[in-house]
């Protein structure tokens, strides 16, 4: 990240996405064998590749402020693993990341004013990406960052945003922030803003080919078909289940019931020891994980579900999604002898009603 | 709290002391209702006439030959649903595992059969329900006598079983979503069960046994 | 849902007016004393499936849905609902179950009485094991106590309570019977002291079918047996239980069991009718309240007991071929499905049985008391034509049946439809084919 005067950034930034790639000796061939990978990648057609190589040359190298709120950082170490297109080839040739705590050199003083320098340069222009929730609770005293609550910097940087990629689950919907008893009221960005389109890139933490795909994509052709969670479509239309190669297991009916078993030596199906695939949409069953390698349940454990709202409260990963959620203390017993008691009861004035109704005589006299 | 969270979390909790309240209510306050002592003279032993309802438990399950002709074909719909039901209820996975789950049992021993298999019979059933249905309502019988409670039963079931085959096919919608509202129509049944006519699933037992014992005891045609 | 011809009178069960309000009451008592466990359970075990109505000859005969077996038990079931049960707080607060109201009976009177002959064949194809004839019985009560039963059944009730023959008769039976045995040369025992068995007669057999009487005489002289009719118990007929009279079912009831225990009685044999054999071997226990001190047996079961022991000797028929008919509550409900059968084979019969038979058959229309509705004539002969033609479809020459009553229905039905098959009696039979 450099700390070069604004005269020459200024220079960089007004070159386009293709110039800068010629500059930096990136052959045709080169370029559109990334393009391809990247359309490739959001499971567009092939021949949205030329277009999209067009566009994507044609664009100017954006500013991009990635602003981190109550977060761990690991959609940051997972966004370094991207390995197509890498980190280095994303802020070295198509964006210029002008803040973050994680990558830049710069630090305190020095480092805000070089992001509020970059937010004016490229007001309404440049691309926000978060990670971390916004924690709300006695007005945001949980998170603050140079003397301002999360929230205020999350309101700041937003006004000038041309986007918002909000990264990981906590920045979509609140994530481990959010879990159950959420004492920090911690929300996810588009609960608090809404009048900035907003991307969501979910995932605990998101697949780095996700998230540096979604971005690329975005540069080329604007925000992408979103789910109704604000989730690109490319990367999370299809359930993992849907997409899981141990499917035809989960089909037949053979499963794992415990963590080595034979079951389990045999690659079965891991929905008995709580896999969240059916109802988990991810991209992770497809891409997989540390460049195609592998992903949890070819690793052999269930899907957590990261990508869903709320998925640190749904019960132990080991339950399946459709298992219970109560803890019944005695309730359901208590409901059973209450119910013998006033089934007694009605009986009893049933008999009471009956004797008034026939006078004396109460007998049953049929047959 | 998301809308599946809230279907498998207090409400499930919450329908499940309702059916358990419910069914003791209804059941406990029939059975102390009061018995007659019968005096007639028996042509049988009890431990006969035990057997003869016990027996009657099973038979009228199915009609008698000289009763199928006319009642074949609704008997047989009817049993159609209701075995496809317990076969998905019973045997489809994700339904064994919320068991076992429920239960806190292991759920290892108890077989599962193949999700093809189960998506043909969910698909059946619905065919056989559409045909009861239909039929409740063409039949004048049928049509004369129906009621809120017969219609509200039906209507759960068909939520239930549109909802779990929109499932598994995945026809589109969130899958949480459409579970929830799978969950959710189950929790609807296990609160109506009690008050409706669902309850012959409990009363059939006793009902059919009494009658068999009674008319073995009478040497009746049963 | 009215009929064309509404027979009741609104006559109270004394014969005094009673108000609406009252007789709504007086159904509700008559409710009130059956909701027992058994009768709730019954109630409560209905799944509305419909199949009762492809039991009831009256509903195949019509198509019409109205005769649906569990609906003539509506009004109990409501009343039921109301006032008894889990739920009956809240369906009497919330109004979801009205008070049956004195319109509702009126309206019911046809489906209670008219178009029920309490076959109980309902009862049998059931699904659910409910006794729905049962049911239907007890809906009778209420009207029976509410004054809406038929005028006809509700007076020869009344009168058979008072005098034990339901209609006053040209001349006193007793006078009957014994001209009966002068004409047909049996002794017939009258009022002996002390018998070890006391019989019955059908009134219908009185004034219509002398022969059967005789032929029950010959039968039992024959065999040897101790018995003897009573002046103050002779007719069988119960016509409180067709009125669904509970108070006067037992008054008569009672009559018999009186003279019976009066003469020392073992045995009472009941003739050949069908509901006196419910009404005393299955239901007077416990109309009355103890266990009987006597047995009770139909005249077919009595005669098959003595021909399986050998102390009945019978001959062959000759080569005629017969249906049998068999009576409701002697074979479905009464349990004596082989008797019958037993004496047929002896002599030889060539029996061609129906294709609902036994436990199955059609009733023959005229039960339950229907025979006495002359408002339920017109439906009852489309009940009855399916079965003659299901008698015509075995093929066979000629008609039995071991129940007066089943004659009557029989031979009115047969007028109407013109029939070629006279309804003939089985114990005349056997005592046409008896070896001495």
């Amino acid at each position: 990240m450099s700390t070069s005067n604004r005269k020459e950034r200024s220079a960089i930034d007004r070159k386009t996405i293709g110039q800068i790639m010629d500059e930096n000796g990136v052959g045709r061939r080169r370029f559109l064998k990334y393009c391809a990978g990247i359309t490739a990648l959001m499971a567009m057609p092939p021949g949205m590749t030329a277009a999209f190589a067009q566009q994507l040359r044609a664009a100017r190298r954006p500013t991009v402020i990635y602003m981190p709120f109550q977060e761990c950082t690991g959609c940051l170490e997972s966004l370094t693993r991207s390995f197509a297109p890498s980190l280095e080839s994303l802020i070295f040739e198509t964006i210029s990341l002008d803040y973050n705590h994680t990558l830049q050199a710069a630090a305190g003083d020095a480092a805000e004013a070089a992001r509020h320098e970059a937010m004016e340069e490229a007001w309404g222009e440049y691309i926000l990406i978060c990670d971390g929730s916004i924690p709300t609770r006695m007005d945001g005293i949980y998170g603050a960052s140079a003397g301002h609550s999360f929230v205020d910097q999350l309101h700041e940087a937003a006004e000038g945003a041309a986007a918002i990629v909000a990264v990981g689950v906590c920045a979509s919907y609140g994530g481990v922030g959010a879990a159950y008893p959420n004492p920090t009221g911690a929300v996810g960005v588009s609960d608090i803003i809404k009048n900035k389109p907003i991307i969501n890139v979910p995932g605990c933490p998101p697949m780095p080919e996700v998230m540096t795909g979604t971005l690329v994509s975005f540069l080329a052709s604007g925000v992408p078909e979103l789910d109704k969670h604000l989730r690109p479509k490319a990367f999370f239309g299809n359930t993992i289940h849907d997409r899981c190669y141990r499917r035809r297991f989960y089909d037949e009916g053979k499963f794992a019931e415990s963590f080595d078993d034979e079951g389990a030596r045999n690659g079965w199906c891991l929905y008995k020891l709580g896999c969240r695939g059916p109802t988990t949409y991810n991209a992770c069953a497809t891409i997989k994980w540390n460049g195609g390698t592998s992903w949890p349940v070819e690793a052999g454990h269930g899907c957590l579900g990261c990508s869903e709202p709320d998925f640190w409260d749904q019960g132990g990963f080991y339950e399946p999604m459709t298992a219970k959620l109560f803890d019944d203390t005695g309730q359901i017993a208590a409901g059973a002898a209450a119910g013998v008691a006033v089934g007694a009861v009605a009986a009893v004035a049933s008999n009471r009603r009956k004797k008034k109704l026939t006078g004396a005589a109460d007998k049953e006299t049929s047959s | 709290m998301t809308l599946l969270e809230f279907a498998r979390g207090p409400m499930l909790h919450f329908a499940l002391i309702v059916f358990v309240f419910g069914v003791l209510w209804r059941l406990v306050s029939v059975a102390l209702l009061g018995w007659r002592k019968n005096r007639a003279e028996s042509r049988v032993s009890t431990a006969k006439a035990a057997t003869g309802g016990a027996v009657a438990v099973g038979n009228r399950s199915w009609p008698h030959p000289e009763f199928l002709n006319r009642t074949a074909f609704g008997e047989a719909v009817g049993y159609g649903y209701h075995i496809g039901l317990f076969a998905i209820v019973l045997f489809g996975t994700p339904h064994v595992v919320f068991w076992g789950n429920l239960f806190g049992i292991g759920v290892s021993w108890w077989p599962t059969l193949p999700t093809g298999l189960i998506t043909v019979i969910s698909i059946a059933t619905i065919f056989l329900m559409l045909i009861a249905t239909i039929r409740r309502y063409m039949h004048a019988p049928l049509r004369r006598i129906s009621n809120f409670d017969d219609w509200f039963s039906l209507a759960i079931l068909w939520v239930l079983m549109v909802s779990g085959v929109w499932a598994v096919l995945g026809l589109g919608g969130s899958k949480e979503t459409i579970l929830a509202i799978h969950i959710i129509s189950f929790n609807v049944l296990l609160i109506w069960f009690p008050f409706g006519k669902l309850m012959h699933a409990f009363y059939i037992f006793p009902s059919r046994f009494i009658t068999g014992y009674k008319h073995e005891k009478k040497g009746a045609a049963s | 849902m009215t009929t064309a011809s509404q027979n009741f009178s609104r006559q109270g069960a004394s014969g005094a007016d009673l108000s609406p309000s009252e007789r709504e009451e007086n159904a509700m008592q008559a409710f009130a004393q059956n909701f027992g466990a058994y009768a709730a359970l019954n109630l409560e075990a209905c799944i509305h499936c419909g199949m009762c109505a492809d039991a009831c000859h009256f509903y195949i005969a019509t198509e019409d849905p109205k005769y649906t077996p569990i609906l003539k038990a509506e009004p109990f079931k409501q009343a039921y609902r109301r006032e008894s049960g889990a739920f009956a707080p809240f369906f009497k607060l919330l109004g979801l179950k009205k008070k049956v109201t004195v319109d509702q009976l009126e309206e019911w009177q046809e489906l209670l009485f008219d178009s029920c002959n309490l076959c109980g064949r309902c009862s049998l194809i059931c699904p659910m094991g409910i006794e729905v004839a049962e049911l239907i019985e007890i809906g009778r009560r209420g009207m029976a106590e509410a004054g809406l039963a038929p005028k006809a059944l509700a007076e020869r009730a009344q009168h058979q309570a008072e005098t034990g023959q339901p209609e006053e008769s040209a001349r006193p039976y007793p006078e009957v019977l014994n001209e009966i045995g002068r004409e047909h040369e049996v002794e017939i025992p009258l009022d002996k002291d002390s018998a070890d068995i006391m019989v019955c007669l059908p009134r219908t057999d009185l004034e219509q079918n002398p022969e059967s009487v005789a032929a029950m005489a010959r039968i039992l002289n024959t065999v040897g047996a101790d018995y003897t009719f009573r002046s103050d118990a002779l007719i069988a007929e119960n016509y409180g239980y067709y009125a669904g009279s509970t108070g006067l079912q037992k008054k008569i009831t009672q009559r018999v069991v009186d003279q019976a225990e009066k003469i020392g009685a073992s045995l009472v044999l009941v003739p050949e009718c069908g509901h006196a054999y419910t009404a005393l071997r299955w239901q007077a226990a416990d109309i009355i309240g103890k266990k009987l001190p006597f047995r009770v047996r139909h005249i077919t079961e009595y005669l098959a007991e003595l021909l399986a022991d050998g102390k009945l000797k019978l001959g062959k028929v000759n080569g005629d071929s017969f249906a049998f008919h068999d009576p409701c509550q002697l074979v479905r409900k009464g349990g004596i499905m082989d008797a019958p059968r037993e004496l047929m084979q002896a002599m030889g019969v060539d029996l061609r049985e129906m294709e609902n038979k036994k436990g199955f058959s059609f009733c023959c229309g005229g039960g339950g008391g229907v025979n006495d509705l002359e408002s339920a004539r017109p439906l009852r002969h489309r009940a009855q034509e399916l079965k003659l033609r299901e008698i015509d479809d075995t093929g066979a020459k000629r008609f039995l049946t071991s129940c007066s009553d089943c004659r009557v229905a029989f031979n009115d039905a047969g007028e109407h439809f013109n029939w070629d098959k006279k309804t003939e009696s089985l114990v005349e039979l056997v005592a046409a084919n008896i070896k001495e």
